[in-house]
């Protein structure tokens, strides 16, 4: 059983950190020799989570999601109102969508979506967060300047939309259902979940229109 | 706990690096160091708050600079330590590794397919009434405590508008102390006026807060 005593895990960090090689690479491989060779990891299982989100999981499977709820109200209701559920019955519910809440741009409003304690994400809708979201700079300043870091994602405001932004602190998660972009009128689902990026599902991207031409 | 990863608002960091933006992996030791770290991390009971806790408690300086799947790495290989799998001095090297213990089963490939398309679901029922409905105001506890909370430092304090009500969910403080204590989960809005004194614009901050952290106001 664990000890759920923190200064004993203090202590074995400090242990960990001062012996185990500085590189990270060679960090990983000792580590991994050793798990493998005590039989505490199958190397198999080590492949299966790595191949699951290099070959099937990723932000393609949100972007039917939201190419869905674009083409079909009943989908777009049931998103915002139980985003798990709707989720599960395009079969795409994966790691991390339990809880899940969908939240709508409109012409109004923008949303962001940050996990300030840790780097929670919806991974089996949208794959491996990309390195800026788990990085301190995005956790420290979504929160506190949502709109200097969405410009520094080429998204601009104006006054007259109001940011909203949603911090991950329980098992909920959040996505973004964006604006669908005008022009695109009678296109299919799979012609719209092309226009869809992984940013606009976080947040950090907003007007789809440029993946029109 | 006051620690390192109580990051939202804190200042003086720079611009965000979009380097590899749409990489999985940042190369073959980070995908390795992902896929060691998720199949270790199920050898024993081992809740997802203890989890943050433990990594949490990482040297802040190792905290902020190594790699990301690095540090899940690290915090799962703490956590086999501690409950036991795993020694120390085989770690370390002082020790020539020995067998695992007789009840441990490592994952297998299908396990991990299980659970990476299968979500679990935190929802727990009560019988405890909840305190508050949606529209009310409510102000958050002044101050943490030395344990892991949900609660970020920047919104100690700070009064909102409950949003929405999830019903209990595992109090994290609670698990990661390896209690059990369902309790109501909110989401809370708040003015981000109301929690940065630079802040003049009517932007709002939703975050997601247990019941105790909060009281009536």
């Amino acid at each position: 059983m664990p000890s759920f005593d923190p200064k004993k895990i203090t202590d074995i960090h400090r242990h960990l950190h001062s012996h185990l090689p500085p590189e990270p690479a060679l960090r990983v491989k000792a580590i991994e020799s050793l798990l493998v060779e005590k039989g505490l990891v199958d190397p198999e299982a080590v492949d299966a989570w790595i191949e699951a989100y290099t070959e099937e999981i990723g932000p393609k499977r949100g972007a039917q999601v939201v190419a869905r709820a674009w083409l079909d109200a009943d989908f777009k209701a049931l998103l915002l109102s139980d985003a798990a559920a709707a989720v599960t019955e395009l079969g795409v519910q994966g790691q991390a969508t339990g809880h899940l809440q969908a939240v709508e741009n409109t012409d109004g409003v923008h949303n962001l979506v940050v996990c300030t304690l840790c780097s929670c994400y919806p991974f089996g809708i949208l794959g491996m967060a990309p390195a800026w979201y788990k990085a301190a700079e995005y956790r420290a300043r979504a929160v506190r300047d949502p709109r200097g870091v969405l410009a520094e994602f080429d998204v601009a405001l104006g006054d007259d939309v109001a940011v909203k932004v949603w911090d991950s602190t329980a098992e909920l998660r959040y996505m973004v259902l964006p604006q669908r972009p005008a022009g695109t009128d009678g296109w299919d689902q799979e012609a719209l979940a092309r226009l869809v990026t992984r940013n606009a599902m976080i947040g950090t991207d907003r007007d789809l229109s440029k993946g029109i031409a | 706990m006051d620690g390192v990863h109580d990051l939202g608002g804190k200042e003086g960091f720079g611009r965000i690096d979009r380097a590899h933006e749409d990489d999985p992996y940042h190369g073959e030791h980070d995908a390795r160091a992902y896929g060691l770290s998720v199949s270790l991390r199920a050898e024993r009971p081992n809740p997802i708050d203890w989890f943050r806790h433990v990594r949490e408690l990482i040297d802040p300086v190792d905290y902020l600079t190594r790699p990301y799947f690095d540090s899940w790495l690290q915090t799962s290989v703490a956590m086999a330590i501690d409950n036991g799998v795993l020694e120390l001095a085989e770690v370390t090297g002082h020790k020539a590794p020995g067998p695992a213990p007789a009840d441990v089963k490592a994952l297998t490939r299908e396990d991990v397919r299980e659970m990476v398309f299968f979500p679990p679901n935190f929802e727990r029922k009560t019988d405890v009434k909840a305190a508050f409905a949606v529209g009310g105001s409510v102000r958050t506890a002044a101050q943490g405590h030395s344990g892991h909370t949900r609660l970020p430092a920047y919104a100690r304090n700070a009064v909102g508008v409950i949003h929405a009500h999830h019903g209990a969910h595992p109090l994290p403080d609670a698990e990661a102390r390896g209690e059990d204590i369902a309790q109501h989960l909110y989401t809370v809005a708040f003015r981000a006026a109301d929690l940065f004194p630079e802040v003049t614009n009517d932007d709002v901050i939703y975050l997601d807060l247990w019941e105790s952290y909060l009281a009536a106001a």
